[in-house]
């Protein structure tokens, strides 16, 4: 009947075969079969040109213990879904207060009144960055965007994104620095950043829908974070492992305590890379929070979806200019600050 | 100038390599360097260093490169762990150390200075000065007067607020002296510390040195390349060749009996007439007639110069009043001329 009953057979497995006889739900390919008469059956000598590769759904036919590829689709849902309960018990509290930093931090930005939060914003900028230029610079971005009425999505976008990355930068900087002092902890860690790095952005969505509720902001907080931790903990770890061996060794020398060591130069020479890491994953939370607008995240993201869902070109298109500016502005903020540290240490 | 024996090292090995206590074995059973590494794929660092370095005295370890100096001096502070062997410091065995002893000995007894001055680069000169202090728990305004003291002494006066990379390479060593200085440790040391300056600012350094080293009598542990720096600065003068210990000994001695052709070959480019001094050369008695008076420490170039080019006459040698010897210019003459190890007469003599 199938391409593959003779290897059964030869192998004595019919039986076994045969036990375990689905009587699951027919699939639409019998069905055809069937409707198609009788001579399916008599086809039992399929030429070589067509011989199927030896795949589940194609062994399943000849042998009905085998699993069909559904099945295993299907396997990983129902596995997901019997230990949901459990992991939400262990991961829903831990996460909860990235919920509350995410709602207040929203609604403090969004709330506050413009002219407030304009010259704090400037202000914060001047604090970083230390040149008039750049906070001109700002300035005119948020006013752009405030002109054609973006204010408030804008400040949603923003807040995410503070968020985010600031507890990208405080989990990211410990997990670079625990990497730089282990091999081991770096062949370990290093494969998992590979992984969430090349994974596309919408596949950590998925998970993500089915263990928390769709109102929740932690849902894409967690995406966002997932997605832009990876470039500060690279750079961390680089960051340390790449500061002048010569000076360690001095410090060595002078028998300075490893804690010594790790804040009074590695750290200190590594900040540079450390800030440039910040700088990335700054810019990849923006990348992925106009991705989390699909699962609710607010901020100009939404604008951009509502663009491409209704077909409203020029919604789309200011709105993505926006992202544009905003993206601008924050790498320039960073880039900023992170020459004027440069030039405060001046690597030789 | 004492006696005591501060720093020594008793039969040290270094092997690099996956399995360097089997390789040991193999050196001791008399394996060369060049055929560990072709026949076990080891690298024989030091093989057997045996050295006493004095209380109060400048020692110089003196090598090409790859002889293993900058290996061997990283044992005396245990930044390089041997693969066998003891070192000494004031009586005690550091190979037996617990962290926290090793990290006290590094804090309090030894400091260091480094080829590439290896100064942090985001701290200010100060702050490089008393980095020493800073590790020992001592509060800023507590190591400041110490560490801008000794800033002052290496001629760094009001350059407190300065970057590393503002200054100069050689003010930037100067850094590096005054750092270690300011943790008042009494021993020093230098690895090739003065190689990556220019000839002119390296002569000021090690002037610096021994005019800092007349005052404070640390032992000093001194690595360096160069052969006119090592008779320069040595009390006593260590050779390595692929990390043996060749010869060693006061540096004139070397000078005037080589103790095999490598060490002749070494020598053999020296300004002899400078670096001799009148007492590893002179003879002991009034002698004959004398022409004049001169001091043990004075260089035979200066004698010559005396004798106008006369080869007949003699000096009496007068230390602090008292006649210690005397010196003919045929003597000079003969110290002049680079002698070969075979010559056994002329080694005899200088010895």
């Amino acid at each position: 009947m199938a391409t593959y009953d003779g290897l059964f057979d030869t192998l004595g497995l019919r039986e076994w075969c045969d036990g375990g006889a689905s009587d699951g739900p027919m699939s639409m390919a019998d069905l055809l079969a069937k409707t198609k008469g009788g001579d399916a059956a008599a086809s039992s000598s399929t030429p070589l040109r067509d011989l199927p590769f030896p795949s589940l759904d194609a062994l399943h036919d000849a042998c009905g213990a085998i699993p069909q590829t559904r099945d295993l689709t299907q396997g990983l849902e129902a596995g997901f879904l019997a230990i949901r309960d459990a992991l939400r018990i262990v991961v829903d509290p831990l996460t909860q207060p990235l919920s509350w930093m995410l709602r207040e931090m929203l609604w403090v930005m969004t709330a506050t009144p413009w002219w407030i939060m304009v010259p704090i914003l400037l202000l914060i900028t001047w604090a970083v960055a230390r040149s008039w230029k750049i906070v001109g610079f700002v300035a005119l971005v948020i006013g752009l965007l405030a002109f054609v009425d973006h204010y408030d999505v804008a400040m949603q976008t923003l807040a995410i994104i503070f968020v985010c990355a600031f507890i990208c930068v405080l989990f990211g900087v410990p997990i670079g620095i625990a990497m730089s002092r282990s091999d081991r902890m770096q062949n370990i860690v290093t494969p998992i950043l590979d992984m969430l790095q090349t994974l596309p952005p919408f596949v950590y969505l998925i998970p993500l829908i089915f263990l928390f509720s769709v109102t929740e902001p932690k849902l894409y907080g967690i995406a966002v974070i997932l997605y832009a931790i990876v470039p500060v903990v690279r750079l961390t770890n680089l960051g340390i492992r790449l500061v002048d061996k010569d000076v360690i060794e001095a410090a060595d020398a002078f028998g300075m305590t490893n804690r010594q060591k790790l804040f009074g130069v590695q750290i200190p020479l590594a900040l540079p890379n450390i800030m440039a890491g910040v700088n990335q994953t700054i810019m990849m939370s923006l990348a992925m929070v106009v991705i989390a607008s699909m699962v609710s995240a607010p901020g100009l993201g939404i604008l951009v979806l509502r663009g491409i869902r209704n077909l409203e070109l020029g919604v789309g298109l200011v709105a993505g200019f926006g992202i544009v500016v905003l993206a601008i502005a924050l790498d320039r903020v960073t880039k900023a600050s992170l020459a004027r540290i440069d030039a405060s240490q001046a690597n030789r | 100038m004492s006696d005591t024996i501060k720093v020594s090292i008793r039969n040290l090995y270094k092997i690099f390599g996956d399995d360097p206590q089997g390789a040991l074995a193999k050196v001791r059973e008399g394996m060369t360097k060049a055929d560990l590494l072709e026949q076990e794929n080891h690298v024989l660092g030091l093989n057997d260093i045996n050295v006493d370095m004095k209380e109060g005295q400048i020692t110089v370890i003196m090598g090409l490169s790859g002889s293993g100096k900058s290996t061997l001096i990283r044992h005396l502070n245990r930044l390089i762990e041997p693969t066998a062997g003891e070192v000494l410091v004031n009586g005690e065995d550091i190979l037996a150390y617990s962290e926290a002893q090793l990290r006290q000995l590094r804090r309090v007894n030894m400091s260091m200075v480094f080829q590439k001055f290896a100064l942090l680069p985001h701290r200010t000169v100060l702050e490089n000065a008393g980095m020493a202090l800073a590790t020992q728990g001592i509060s800023r305004e507590d190591y400041e007067s110490e560490a801008r003291k000794w800033l002052d002494r290496v001629g760094l006066a009001g350059q407190d607020d300065q970057y590393p990379h503002q200054l100069s390479g050689g003010m930037q060593q100067r850094v590096g002296i005054a750092r270690a200085l300011a943790s008042n440790s009494d021993i020093m040391l230098m690895d090739e510390a003065f190689s990556a300056l220019d000839p002119l600012i390296r002569t000021d350094m090690q002037d610096l040195l021994l005019e800092l080293q007349a005052e404070l009598h640390k032992t000093i542990v001194f690595i360096t390349h160069d052969l006119d720096e090592a008779l320069k600065l040595a009390d006593h003068l260590v050779i390595l060749k692929d990390g043996a210990v060749v010869q060693q000994g006061e540096p004139q001695k070397i000078l005037l009996a080589p103790a095999d052709p490598y060490i002749e070959d070494f020598v053999a480019d020296i300004n002899r007439a400078r670096v001799l001094r009148v007492r590893s050369v002179m003879e002991p008695g009034e002698g004959g007639p004398s022409a004049g008076d001169v001091a043990p420490n004075d260089n035979l170039e200066s004698l010559i110069a005396r004798s106008e080019g006369a080869v007949d006459r003699s000096f009496r040698v007068v230390k602090d009043g008292a006649v210690i010897g005397h010196i003919t210019m045929a003597d000079v003459m003969r110290a002049l001329v680079p002698r070969r190890s075979s010559d056994e007469s002329a080694q005899d003599k200088a010895a």
